[in-house]
């Protein structure tokens, strides 16, 4: 009995011991979380408010905003979160669905102003027409020849959209005559339609199909989807008398439309359909409505507004020597433009390299060895400084290639060069995350490996491949110092006319002001520029994050 | 030619002919006699004696780097037939099975000596490809895998693979009802295959095995990983399966062996086959000690 006692004793004595050290190693733990979380989370705050100063308004207009906006939206939020968990997944969708699309409207206004207009855009879409027709009608008549059809389909792909030779070959080596293609005749038609015209059969007319189609198959009725498709298309001509009364142009106008209410549209009648928190749908509506609630009593009783450094003047201008004029927007373009660079190069040298590595390449004997150290080298390339990687774009592109100093092809592809060994990195680990027993179904199947590659292994692959490059791109678009190296311009006051033309960059520009001497510059714009490049930041890596949920819940 | 002549006379009334000149087989005479001896107390009304040989290893040595897997395994497996592989883990059973539609091909240390022949080719001949052998010889893996598709897709995605696209509502429907899944899942071919349950999965990849129409069905442990019930669906299933197709299963569960096999090869540790004889012999009256041991549970 006393000894059974005394053994107990022990025992708790020992646990009491393991368990202190325990919440010790825990509040460390917590301690060392906290630490970056904090003074990340303070200094973000600390420039917010520098870049909108909300303080420089009346008390007034916070506490109306506070009565108009915060309160009702938070009261309904809580309500939401307490009664109805659908229904807060519904209200918080909904409002990401409208944010992206909005974001993704001025993406494409950008695009089809600075870098891809809209006559480009109409002629490419022509001549992607004719190239499907000819598939269509091949398949229909010559079915299981599959490689006269990519034969085929490379030859029009080079007659409709580069000409024979390719129009950039012929010039580089000076040929005097080529057949033109498709898209260099209508592009090079002396009289264009309008912007608008050429917009509807190039995107509306598809958006439209591509909803109605979907929403026909959801319904199952051929009205529902003919209705669909209707209101997308009137719902985007209306534009041509609302547009310029609004003060967003036609296009701005089709493009929001496209962009945002589509996708909204076809949510709330998916949630409308499932009868599944269709309470959330308020949501979005408590929060627009508090707001031009707010807006009008504010101007009505005359409370003036916080004055932002951060506003859309600063989002649509060039930068200037007196801080009240200074924007960000021919950076802005200039970064969007390094991105469509390092996407298309990197994206799929990168995930081609991961693929050969983890499906292709041998793993023993002598080239598995050769294999592993190229694999070793691939991640200490991941962990060289940034500055040798511009010195290398220096090297590489400028002095070897002879490309122009401080274009954004030259940055894109030493920026490129930088991430290159993360996405790859990061789609081995995806490739890999794909079970063996997948590939030994498909090959014991009588699969070719390619087979198996392309209908296996990818499409489970996918969204971690995507996820890794997207959060790889979030890097390459805050990276500053191979931007610096290659010479990329350190303020400019019209956006670049085309990639191998001079440009600046967002964080370069930051840079630049940062070495400036008025604390106008360093207390406003600064701020208002690093709150602009998180955002972008942050809704690249929201985008990741949602790609890897949705993933997860597939599987 | 002269193996499709075979295989047309396979069923007829004279097969006694082909299957003496088919099998003249180098090590296992005295087995072929024995079995020939047992064969009135078969339950199948194709006995061994008078089925043609499929599959036939001779003196096949596998090696995974310097560890031998397999050890001079010579026998031969009868067409129309279940044949079971037993034995203790790491016997080589597995790999034995693996060898044959070459799937140790996918690792790259595996090494293979000595013949395998199916329908009298040697597989690991350099002309034979892989590929085309595997369309030959389907495969059923311990654990259920089915692609993260639908069902449907899931037993269309041989005949795709294979370019077999004409009538594929009709052949998916006939895998289905073959595998006995087809009742169940016949109203959501199009929900994912992953929403199965293991044993309908398991019938699932059965389903997608035999619907590109093999030759030969190789299944790994394909019902370690169920529960009784579900097992037993699979194991009726395998029976049903021997009237159309070469069975050749590999099982740790002697009961069930026992129940569904035709014939049985034991191997034992070292990757040695030690006795391949008919099922009933086997578990009746083995002629090797050690084989005796093993079944009556003395070791392994």
């Amino acid at each position: 009995m006393a000894t059974q006692d005394g053994l107990e004793t022990s025992r708790e004595g020992d646990q009491q011991v393991s368990r202190m050290r325990g919440r010790i190693f825990e509040a460390m733990c917590l301690a060392a979380t906290a630490i970056g979380l904090v003074a990340v989370g303070i200094l973000l705050l600390y420039v917010t408010a520098d870049a909108i100063r909300p303080f420089s308004a009346d008390p007034g207009w916070h506490l109306v905003f506070f009565a108009t906006l915060v309160v009702p939206s938070t009261g309904f939020g809580l309500y939401l979160y307490a009664r109805d968990g659908n229904a807060g997944k519904v209200a918080y969708t909904a409002l990401g669905l409208g944010l992206i699309g909005v974001l993704l409207a001025g993406a494409l206004v950008i695009l089809f102003v600075e870098i891809f207009p809209y006559g480009e855009w109409f002629a490419l879409s022509i001549a992607l027409a004719i190239l499907g027709a000819v598939t269509v009608v091949h398949r229909r008549y010559r079915r299981h020849a599959e490689t006269e059809r990519t034969g085929l389909l490379i030859v029009t792909l080079l007659v409709t959209v580069f000409g024979i030779p390719p129009g950039a070959i012929a010039e580089l080596l000076g040929l005097p005559f080529y057949i033109p293609s498709v898209r260099g005749l209508i592009a090079s038609s002396p009289v264009l339609p309008l912007d608008w015209i050429m917009l509807v059969p190039s995107l509306v007319l598809p958006v439209a199909a591509a909803a109605g189609w979907f929403v026909r198959g959801r319904r199952e009725s051929n009205r529902a989807g003919l209705v669909t498709a209707g209101a997308v298309i009137v719902g985007s001509v209306l534009g041509v008398g609302l547009g310029p009364v609004v003060g967003v142009g036609v296009e701005g106008w089709m493009l929001i439309v496209l962009s945002t209410a589509v996708p909204l549209g076809l949510y709330v009648e998916s949630v409308l359909r499932r009868d599944e928190g269709r309470l959330g749908l308020l949501f979005p509506v408590v929060l627009v409505g508090g707001t031009l609630l707010g807006a009008v009593l504010t101007r009505t009783l005359g409370f003036a507004g916080p004055d932002p450094w951060l506003d859309w003047g600063f989002l649509t201008s060039a930068t200037s020597t007196t801080p009240a004029d200074a924007g960000i927007y021919p950076v802005m373009v200039g970064s969007i433009m390094l991105l469509i660079v390092i996407v298309l190069t990197t994206f799929p040298v990168g995930v081609g390299a991961a693929i050969y590595l983890e499906e292709y390449a041998p793993s023993s004997g002598l080239m598995g060895r050769l294999v592993t150290l190229i694999e070793i080298n691939i991640g200490n390339l991941a962990g060289v400084p940034s500055v040798v990687y511009g010195l290398l774009g220096l090297a590489l592109f400028v002095r070897f290639f002879q490309m122009p100093t401080g274009s954004v092809i030259v940055g894109g592809l030493a920026v490129g060069l930088l991430i290159l060994p993360i996405i790859i990195i990061s789609a081995q680990e995806a490739i890999r995350s794909v079970p063996d027993s997948m590939r030994e179904a498909s090959y014991g199947m009588g699969a070719t490996r390619w087979q198996t590659v392309r209908n296996v292994v990818l499409p489970e692959a996918l969204p971690g491949i995507l996820t890794g490059t997207i959060l790889a791109f979030g890097r390459a678009i805050g990276e500053t110092a191979p931007l610096l190296m290659i010479g990329m311009a350190a303020s400019v006051r019209v956006p670049p006319n085309g990639f191998f033309s001079r440009s600046g960059a967002m964080p370069r520009q930051i840079f630049q002001w940062a070495r400036q001497f008025d604390p106008a510059f360093l207390n406003g714009v600064l701020p208002a520029g690093v709150v602009t490049l998180v955002f972008v930041l942050l809704v690249m890596n929201g985008t990741a994050i949602i790609i890897r949920n949705r993933y997860q819940r597939g599987s | 030619m002269t193996q499709d002549e075979m295989t047309d006379t396979n069923d007829g009334t004279d097969p006694t002919a082909n299957a003496a000149a088919d099998t003249p087989d180098p090590s296992g005479d005295p087995l072929v006699d024995q079995s020939i001896d047992v064969e009135g107390t078969s339950t199948t009304e194709q006995t061994s004696g008078t089925a043609r040989t499929v599959l036939e290893s001779r003196n096949l040595d596998v090696y995974y780097d310097d560890v031998q897997a397999l050890n001079d395994v010579s026998l031969a497996i009868p067409a129309k037939q279940v044949t079971a592989m037993i034995g203790p883990s790491g016997c080589g059973k597995s790999t034995f099975l693996r060898c044959i539609n070459r799937m140790n091909d996918l690792i790259d240390s595996a090494r293979v000596d000595g013949e395998l022949r199916f329908e009298g080719k040697d597989v690991y001949d350099d002309d034979v490809d892989p590929v085309a052998l595997r369309r030959r010889i389907g495969m059923v893996f311990q654990h259920p895998n089915p692609f993260p598709k639908s069902i449907y897709d899931n037993v269309a995605y041989g005949l795709r693979v294979q370019n077999q696209t004409e009538n594929m509502d009709e052949k998916v429907e006939r895998a289905l009802k073959h595998a006995a899944l087809w009742d169940e899942v016949k109203d959501q071919l199009d929900k994912s295959a992953l929403d199965l349950s293991g044993g309908q999965q398991q019938r699932l990849c059965i389903a997608r095995a035999i619907a590109v129409d093999p030759e030969v069905i190789l299944m790994d442990e394909p019902a370690s990983a169920l529960d009784p019930i579900a097992t037993s669906k699979i194991e009726d299933l395998i029976d049903d399966l021997a009237e159309d197709y070469t069975v050749v299963i590999v099982t740790h569960n002697m009961q069930q062996a026992a129940r569904i096999s035709d014939k049985t090869a034991v191997f034992l540790t070292g990757g040695e086959l030690v006795e391949f004889d008919d099922t009933n012999k086997i578990f009746e009256n083995p002629e090797n000690q050690r084989v005796e041991d093993y079944i009556t549970g003395k070791f392994g």
